[in-house]
């Protein structure tokens, strides 16, 4: 079942990928002082980005399953080394994607033209886009480490260049921090090719090829520290890099230097998208081509998002910095999404899958707000921060809305995936349900405290504080109109991926 | 006593590259006798037409196994490979070079026959098959450079570089003589061909044979030595920095690259039988090359030295594609080293264009902000440091991950082990290069020249040379295929 077919033969995947690029190859050879004409490049680029994506989502056939991809694009790339270029979109990647678009449309939407070096920094971010969405797409390993490597790229000059305080520290740590975690998967990636070669004759860093011949077999450790399967050690090279990503306890410490330095434009897509490119690569690798080690790990991974959630709850409880607040609020939003993921049952995931687009769209939002606050009072500490509710009604009443998706209000978006990944969680690991179920009642403790703080009570006099501009409204209606469709319709993500989800490797077993 | 030259086997069509280089070089020395002072551009228009009339003379070759001159010398696809690969970064420097010497106002005609030359025997070492024709080639190419490196005649530095790469390269022609000569010792042959019989003949127990094992101890250290690999290395940042650059931007590429074609002539090709004795001290040379290039990199702030000590860690990288002593691996090391000439060379380019004015550029304090000043040399420089770094999609990133398939490939774990963490540590001084380009100015820096058309086209080439083959590998992948299969 798809709303319309779309017609074939266009490589409308590989075209997600190009339009990004062509607009930054646009945006590279537009004068620099031509401030107004890069931002409106950026903007058209993204835009038809989008509308493609939306297209791409619209002529998707629901209900596929069986590791069945869709809009495959298969081109031979480097055939003696077994690497293909081979994109292709199904249940766990498809609202990603279109995620991808909407944030980078609303990242470049809300850059402020008198940005210094507005052309570098447009130009970075759409080929941010292009790496994103490449990651998303690509089913060669080898590809989706490339596209994994170039996405660092662009992020490392976002947060060193344009950031705030201590912005080289920051980009630096990131940077370092996650190519560690890369090499451990590159490590694992030709391992796990030379594996299957062993097993099949066939050389291929093909997804669909290697979950075909999961590894098996076990190492036995040197200074007799007793054996460990091949799969376990394979599967630890991938989660090394995606945990430091996402990022799970205690892997989260270059999070706050990070997401305190870089500007919003590049937060919204920061934390809305790139730390959910960690959970995919969960759900697509470890749980796709390792299910028993999944399976061996994936109690232990729970815990630690567990920590996660309560961790970051209780770090967002005393943050008086408003950024560091949604930033470690995001952390603990991800432990649900990890949590889910390693429920390793239906349910679990599909919640998680859920809860990625629903985090992406409220801490999106969040980020957003908080960069509106500090332009306005032109600071971000809570406590000089009172009653702008009195000063700014329409606001007001949208924070509140998002403050509400947030604490995981029914009705609103982010109930429906913390629900099912509580369900999932409550038949897999019972206690670990309950600590998240803390993380919840923190996180309306914390947000709420956020709102009170900084929306309520008498409004310092004298009062510099404007209500919303119109492109303010603009950049923010399609996110809030997301929490409310979602919130409202819950069943239509989990009916779109549950085909897919139901393949799973790790959940067929 | 008669001299019978029929089984001989001469065959002037093998080196017909090398010969072309020599005879240009011959005739820009005469030229240059005659050629008015302010015409000497015309020598470099020469050069150039040697240059690619022997890239034209090689390409005959592919796909053949040519033995010729008694074994000395071979026209096969490695011969091929290396020849297009030296010739063309030849063609490069060339390119690059009047400016930089009019600059430096060192533009001698005996420049380009020393580049020639030395390119000759570059091409020669890569083609030989037998000791003489490596030490003829190693010494050729060798005594060119020790006298280009002293090229700035009037520098202090430019001299004192040529003195201490002169004294230390007769060292190691000394070790490597003397282990050629423990080698014919051993094997009573001098070539390859003849070495690679009587180790892989079972009566022989190659293995246990001291003077033979100690023999190829000495060639591995003369050869290392070329390679600018470590231990052998003290040599290299000092002469990298007191060179001129443009001889700099030569040697650092197409040295190393020779010297690792008659690496992989000698140990795969010819010693696959011992494979087992070699492994550990080539392993040993690979280790500590990436440990003291990539960690003394991080603390150099002249870019000429720290480019020096990148150099010795890449070296360290080739040779791990070496250890397995496989044709995956030599593969691997070949586009390695393909792509290494590529990236290495625009990034000492953009040294050369910078210095071009005569100003001391290599210490990264000029560097700073030089994105707002030439967005242009920042740019290729920023995409020649992250291949450097083995960052996708720049043809770094292939070029390890070759190398680092053909060692899983070959269950070499604890190499592979360091190479990954020293290649994260490269990214801090790489990095730091870029973060230096993208900081804010201060006041009062000179705004460097504008760089020249032919230097611009050097560096555009360079570029989208890096980027693509980053993005398309397959072909270069398939030619080192081609050229890394050898055998006796």
């Amino acid at each position: 079942m798809s709303w319309f077919t779309l017609p074939t033969g266009v490589p409308w995947l590989t075209l997600s990928i190009v339009i990004p690029l062509a607009g930054a190859l646009l945006v590279a050879i537009a004068p620099a002082v031509a401030r107004r004409t890069i931002k409106q490049l950026g903007i058209l680029s993204a835009v038809i980005t989008l509308a493609l994506v939306a297209a791409i989502i619209g002529g998707f056939q629901h209900g596929v399953g069986n590791l069945q991809f869709q809009f495959e694009e298969t081109l031979k790339w480097i055939p003696s080394a077994g690497i293909s270029y081979h994109l292709g979109v199904d249940g766990v990647s498809l609202f990603l994607l279109g995620l991808n678009a909407l944030l980078f449309l609303i990242a470049i939407a809300v850059v402020d033209p008198e940005t210094p070096r507005l052309k570098q920094f447009v130009l970075l971010l759409l080929l941010l886009e292009a790496a994103t969405a490449g990651i998303l797409l690509a089913l060669d390993l080898i590809l989706f480490y490339v596209f994994w490597e170039a996405m660092l790229v662009p992020l490392y000059f976002l947060i060193g260049v344009w950031g705030e305080g201590r912005r080289v520290y920051a980009a630096f740590k990131f940077l370092i921090y996650t190519v560690i975690g890369s090499f451990a998967m590159l490590v694992a990636i030709l391992a796990v090719a030379g594996i299957s070669f062993s097993q099949t004759g066939q050389l291929s860093f093909d997804w669909a090829v290697l979950v075909q011949h999961p590894a098996t077999g076990s190492w036995t450790m040197p200074f007799s520290l007793g054996a460990i399967g091949i799969q376990q050690l394979l599967f630890l090279g991938f989660a090394l890099a995606f945990a430091i990503k996402m990022p799970l306890f205690p892997l989260h410490t270059w999070l706050p230097a990070a997401y305190t330095a870089a500007p919003i434009p590049v937060m919204v897509v920061f934390a809305g998208l790139v730390s959910k490119l960690g959970a995919y690569g969960f759900i697509r690798f470890n749980l796709g081509l390792f299910p028993q080690a999944s399976h061996s790990y994936g109690g232990f991974l729970a815990v630690l998002a567990t920590i996660g959630i309560v961790y970051g709850a209780f770090m967002a409880l005393v943050q008086t910095d408003l950024k560091r607040l949604v930033a470690y609020a995001s952390m603990s939003h991800l432990g649900f999404i990890g949590l889910g993921i390693f429920t390793g049952n239906v349910l679990g995931i599909e919640g998680a899958l859920v809860q990625m687009v629903n985090h992406g769209v409220i801490i999106a939002a969040l980020f957003l707000i908080v960069g509106m606050i500090e332009r306005r009072a032109g600071t971000r500490e809570r406590a000089q921060l009172r009653g702008l509710a009195a000063v700014a009604p329409v606001f007001a009443a949208l924070f509140l809305i998002v403050s509400l998706a947030a604490l995981g209000l029914p009705g609103l978006n982010g109930f429906v995936g913390e629900f099912l990944i509580m369900l999932g969680a409550w038949s897999s690991f019972v206690p670990l349900a309950v600590g998240a179920g803390i993380g919840v009642i923190l996180a309306a403790w914390y947000v709420l405290r956020f709102y009170q703080g900084s929306f309520q009570d008498v409004p310092v006099e004298p009062t510099g504080f404007g209500e919303l501009r119109w492109i303010d409204t603009g950049v923010l209606a399609p996110l809030l109109a997301l929490m409310v469709v979602i919130g409202i319709s819950p069943n239509f993500f989990p009916a779109a991926v549950e085909a897919t989800v139901r393949a799973l490797p790790v959940v067929v077993r | 006593m008669t001299i019978n030259l029929n089984g001989l086997g001469i065959d002037y069509g093998v080196i017909l590259p090398e010969i072309i280089v020599v005879i240009t070089a011959i005739v820009v020395l005469g030229l240059d006798l005659v050629i008015p002072v302010g015409r000497r551009n015309w020598l470099a228009a020469l050069a150039l037409i040697g240059l690619v009339g022997a890239i034209v003379a090689s390409l005959p070759l592919w796909g053949q196994n040519r033995p010729a001159f008694a074994d000395t010398v071979v026209g096969d696809d490695l011969a091929v490979f290396f020849n297009i690969l030296l010739l063309s970064v030849s063609i490069l420097t060339i390119l690059l070079s009047p400016r930089f010497l009019r600059a430096l106002d060192i533009n001698y005609g005996e420049y380009y026959v020393l580049v020639l030359g030395a390119t000759a025997g570059m091409m020669l070492l890569a083609a030989a098959t037998s000791l003489m024709t490596i030490f003829l080639g190693i010494e050729l190419l060798s005594i060119c450079l020790y006298v280009l490196s002293g090229f700035a005649r009037t520098a202090v530095r430019s001299q004192e570089s040529a003195m201490k790469y002169l004294l230390l390269g007769g060292f190691a022609t000394g070790f490597l003589l003397y282990g050629m000569a423990l080698i014919y010792g051993a094997t009573g042959a001098t070539t390859l061909r003849g070495i690679a019989a009587f180790t892989g003949a079972a009566g022989n127990n190659a293995a246990g044979n001291v003077l033979l094992l100690l023999g190829i101890g000495f060639l591995a250290v003369g050869l290392a030595f070329k390679a600018s690999a470590a231990p052998f290395h003290m040599w290299t940042p000092d002469v990298y920095e007191g060179a001129p650059t443009i001889v700099t931007t030569f040697m650092s590429v197409a040295t190393k690259s020779a010297a690792f074609a008659a690496i992989g002539r000698v140990f795969i090709a010819t010693f696959p039988s011992i494979a087992a004795r070699w492994y550990f001290p080539l392993a040993i040379i690979a280790i500590f090359s990436l440990f003291i290039g990539n960690l003394v990199a991080i603390t150099e702030d002249n870019l000429k030295r720290m480019l020096a000590y990148s150099g010795i860690a890449h070296a360290g990288y080739i040779f791990l594609g070496i250890l397995p002593g496989t044709s995956q691996g030599f593969a691997a090391t070949l586009f390695y080293i393909a792509s290494y000439s590529v990236m290495n060379f625009g990034a000492f380019a953009v040294l050369t264009t910078l210095g071009a004015a005569g100003e001391e550029t290599a210490d990264i304090s000029y560097w700073r902000g030089l994105f707002y000043r030439r967005p242009f040399l920042a740019t290729v420089m920023t995409i020649f440091m992250l291949s450097l770094a083995g960052i996708p999609p720049t043809v770094g990133f292939f070029a390890k991950l070759f190398i680092f398939q053909s060692l899983v490939s070959a269950q070499i774990w604890l190499p592979l082990a360091i190479a990954i963490i020293m290649t994260v540590v490269s990214f801090y001084y790489y990095l730091r290069v870029v973060v230096a380009m993208i900081t804010v100015p201060e006041e009062g820096l000179v705004k460097p020249a504008r760089p020249g058309f032919s230097t611009s086209t050097v560096l555009a080439v360079a570029a989208v040379a890096t980027i693509g083959l980053g993005i398309f590998p397959a072909t270069v992948l398939g030619w080192a295929t081609h050229a890394a299969s050898l055998h006796f």
